[in-house]
């Protein structure tokens, strides 16, 4: 796994508090990672760290092998920041905002054009370009923001709260966005308090509370630490037998089990889950439902928080 | 490739209408003023080198002040902030940027100039010429520097319309100045040199300073940009004023270019200490940067006023052998009763919660120099007058009455700084144990 964002030890204080306490975590590159966590728990911070637009009190920043710290200006050429309250040129036009940051992060004239053109058509801003910013609606603003983003095709884009204020077709348009820029292999680090949307195009999950990291981990197929898979079973009707003989079915671990539902952890390829349920079908269970049970990044993000405080109380 | 700061904002500062308005209007006054009065030529000369003052000093001084304003109010700054623009290209595609419109009239004008002054056979339009742009970009560069460093401390300061008032000001003072120098060529003395020309004195002055304020916008866009820098630029700035005015002294002698020096750093010290951010978080900062072995860094994030408080020191001990025996002892006083005034910043500044620290120190250093030495001076404690401020004169009740005149005077002054260090290091350690 090659590693787009290295941080160590990262340690940032604001007047009477701290905002991030000796963190150190890693991306992997072409991930999308959802950055989420209760207000204050530091994700801007961390996030303008990584841009360097702060200095932290102590600790290290690598972004595509570079240190931000020592070479701010050469990082922002591999790296794109959408800031939650970001502000655009109102009296120019979206061709000339583009441009701007287009030149500004140092792309040749030359490539200019073409690169407001591929902009333009992948935000679906190609007949807003003459348009004043000013003019334009949230939605079309938060657009062009994020265009100014990824006009110089960044290896890494940073989005603080991109889909706030947005409604959901736009959200929706977003989401599609991130997933195709992903796909075009850039590392995305987004932070959003909605975390069904996250859910949509996310491949990790960041977890921070106060200033620390809770939880840093890859989201698809490993729901479990053991390595196993969460299956539901729902029966057409309540059958007594359904817990004993789950429970002596080996690879199996009944997590939540009734007469005629449960979920289970299960051990095993796609192969096992199908003569699992030839078994069941064989031994006379009228199964209607057996398939694969995601956790969402709500119930993950909410898993780890209560493990978090779980630990904490246990403390001595 | 065109700088793309300097292009945007060109973008924003010209559009057709301007283009054609500007020349006309420029036209019409210049015709105007050459047909109204008895010398036309005089008269054009003068027209076009109040209409520079006016459309590049003072408008364009507005203008240069919005330069970093308006990118804060429009939450554009962030952006800027993460461009892979390097300092110089941002700190000149602002300082000539946002002006340009402003540059385009006075281009205008100082054709004029020069068409006038060659017609008229003025024999020093060339020094007017030069010392009117030397003028127009010191005042822009030092308003985009005052703003950088201003955000840096008092946010408020950048909400409520930035600096440019104080550029202003002083841009009406300096234009008194010009118009002086042009009416009475008075000659004068620098380092020896008699200066004949006084307006070639004054190019040479605007210049030099205008090299100083481009340099300083540089120095605190770099800041602003996250490019670290060494703290030897402002203690230079102190030297490079030192041997300017040192050059007016009567007394052509190095002593009193120390002395000179000595007081700059004294006062810049203060106006920088007033105006850093001194909170515990900067000097926390410090502190994990030396146990961390990184004196670059530890350098990088020091505030500059410690560099000129070093620097005052060392003037005031090359200073003290030249005084005469009653005042050898004053500057060392003076130095010391600074660092006493620093402790007091940072011991407010410390503070948990801190509110206005500054104001607060402000208000203690007075009611120690002044309001006690005062108070018990009114009822004729002298003694105890003259420890809490060493320039109160024992026995005549007044201040100066016998400045620094003795070793007891610097016993007082080690006292002080002593007890306003013991301060700060009490306040350290407690927050230190928090």
């Amino acid at each position: 796994m090659d590693i787009m964002i290295k941080i160590s030890g990262l340690t940032f204080d604001y007047p009477g508090r701290r905002a991030l306490d000796d963190v150190s975590l890693e991306v992997a590159a072409g991930s999308v990672t959802a950055l989420v966590g209760p207000n204050g728990a530091g994700k801007t911070t961390l996030m303008r760290c990584i841009a360097g637009l702060e200095t932290p009190l102590a600790g290290s920043i690598e972004v595509a092998g570079m240190d931000v710290i020592e070479q701010p200006r050469a990082v922002h050429r591999s790296m794109g920041y959408l800031s939650d309250f970001f502000g655009l040129y109102q009296e120019l036009s979206v061709a000339r905002c583009l441009e701007y940051a287009a030149a500004s992060q140092g792309l040749p004239d030359a490539a200019i054009p073409q690169a407001i053109r591929d902009t333009a058509h992948q935000l679906q801003l190609t007949d807003r370009l003459s348009q004043a910013s000013g003019s334009l609606s949230r939605g079309l603003r938060q657009r062009v923001a994020i265009g100014q983003a990824i006009i110089h095709r960044p290896k890494v884009l940073l989005l603080d709260e991109p889909a706030s204020g947005l409604d959901p077709e736009a959200r929706s348009q977003l989401a599609a966005l991130f997933r195709q820029l992903q796909a075009g292999g850039m590392t995305l680090l987004v932070s959003s308090h909605i975390l069904a949307e996250l859910d949509e195009y996310s491949t990790h999950l960041l977890a921070l509370r106060d200033g620390r990291v809770l939880e840093s981990r890859a989201l698809q197929g490993v729901a479990q630490t053991d390595g196993a898979r969460i299956l539901r079973l729902q029966l057409a009707a309540p059958d007594a037998r359904l817990a004993d003989w789950l429970h002596a079915r080996p690879g199996v671990v009944c997590r939540n089990v009734d007469s005629g539902f449960a979920e289970i952890n299960f051990q095993g390829d796609a192969n096992a889950q199908a003569a699992l349920l030839a078994a069941l079908v064989q031994a006379g269970f009228a199964v209607t439902g057996f398939a694969e049970h995601k956790e969402n990044l709500q119930q993950s993000y909410l898993r780890s928080v209560a493990a978090h405080l779980e630990s904490v109380e246990s403390a001595p | 490739m065109m700088n793309p700061e300097f292009r945007r904002n060109l973008w924003l500062s010209f559009s057709t209408h301007r283009l054609i308005a500007m020349p006309a209007l420029l036209g019409l006054v210049f015709a105007t003023a050459a047909y109204s009065l008895s010398n036309p030529g005089k008269a054009l000369y003068i027209t076009a080198s109040a209409l520079f003052i006016l459309i590049v000093w003072l408008w364009g001084a507005i203008n240069a002040n919005a330069a970093i304003i308006e990118e804060f109010r429009d939450k554009t700054w962030d952006q800027q902030r993460m461009s892979a623009l390097g300092p110089w290209t941002m700190a000149w595609g602002k300082l000539f940027g946002a002006t340009s419109f402003n540059w385009y009239g006075g281009l205008l004008c100082l054709l004029a100039l020069v068409f006038s002054g060659i017609a008229v056979d003025q024999p020093d339009w060339p020094l007017d010429l030069f010392s009117l742009i030397a003028g127009g970009i010191l005042l822009h560069a030092a308003l985009i520097a005052l703003n950088l460093h201003a955000a840096r401390f008092e946010m408020r300061l950048i909400r409520r319309g930035g600096l440019g008032w104080l550029v202003i000001a002083f841009a009406v003072l300096f234009m008194q100045g010009f118009i002086w120098s042009a009416r009475s060529p008075l000659s004068g003395v620098w380092w020896g040199i008699t200066i004949d020309n006084q307006k070639f004195f004054l190019l040479a002055s605007a210049l030099l300073f205008m090299v100083c304020a481009v340099f300083a916008a540089w120095r605190l866009m770099s800041n602003a940009l996250q490019v670290r820098t060494l703290p030897w630029a402002w203690p230079l700035f102190v030297i490079i004023l030192t041997v300017y005015f040192g050059g007016f002294s009567r007394k052509e002698s190095a002593d009193n270019v120390f002395l000179l020096g000595f007081f700059i750093a004294a006062g810049l010290s203060y106006l920088m200490l007033f105006t850093e951010p001194n909170t515990l978080l900067v000097w926390n900062k410090l502190r994990a940067r030396r146990q961390a072995g990184d004196w670059r860094g530890w350098l990088a994030d020091l505030p500059l006023w410690p560099t000129t408080v070093l620097l005052a020191f060392i003037f005031a001990m090359i200073a003290m052998p030249t005084l005469t025996a009653g005042l050898s002892v004053f500057p060392l006083v003076t130095a010391l009763l600074l660092l006493r005034d620093a402790c007091i910043v940072l011991f407010f500044s410390f503070a948990p919660n801190a509110r206005r620290p500054v104001s607060t120190a402000i208000l203690y250093i007075a009611v120690i120099n002044l309001l006690l030495p005062f108070f018990f001076g009114k009822f004729g404690w002298s003694e105890v007058a003259h420890f809490f401020n060493p320039y109160f004169s024992l026995g005549s009740r007044a201040f100066f009455g016998g400045v620094g005149g003795s070793g007891i005077d610097l016993l007082i002054a080690g006292i002080h700084a002593a007890i306003a260090l013991g301060f700060v290091a009490w306040r350290l350690n407690r927050a230190a144990r928090q």
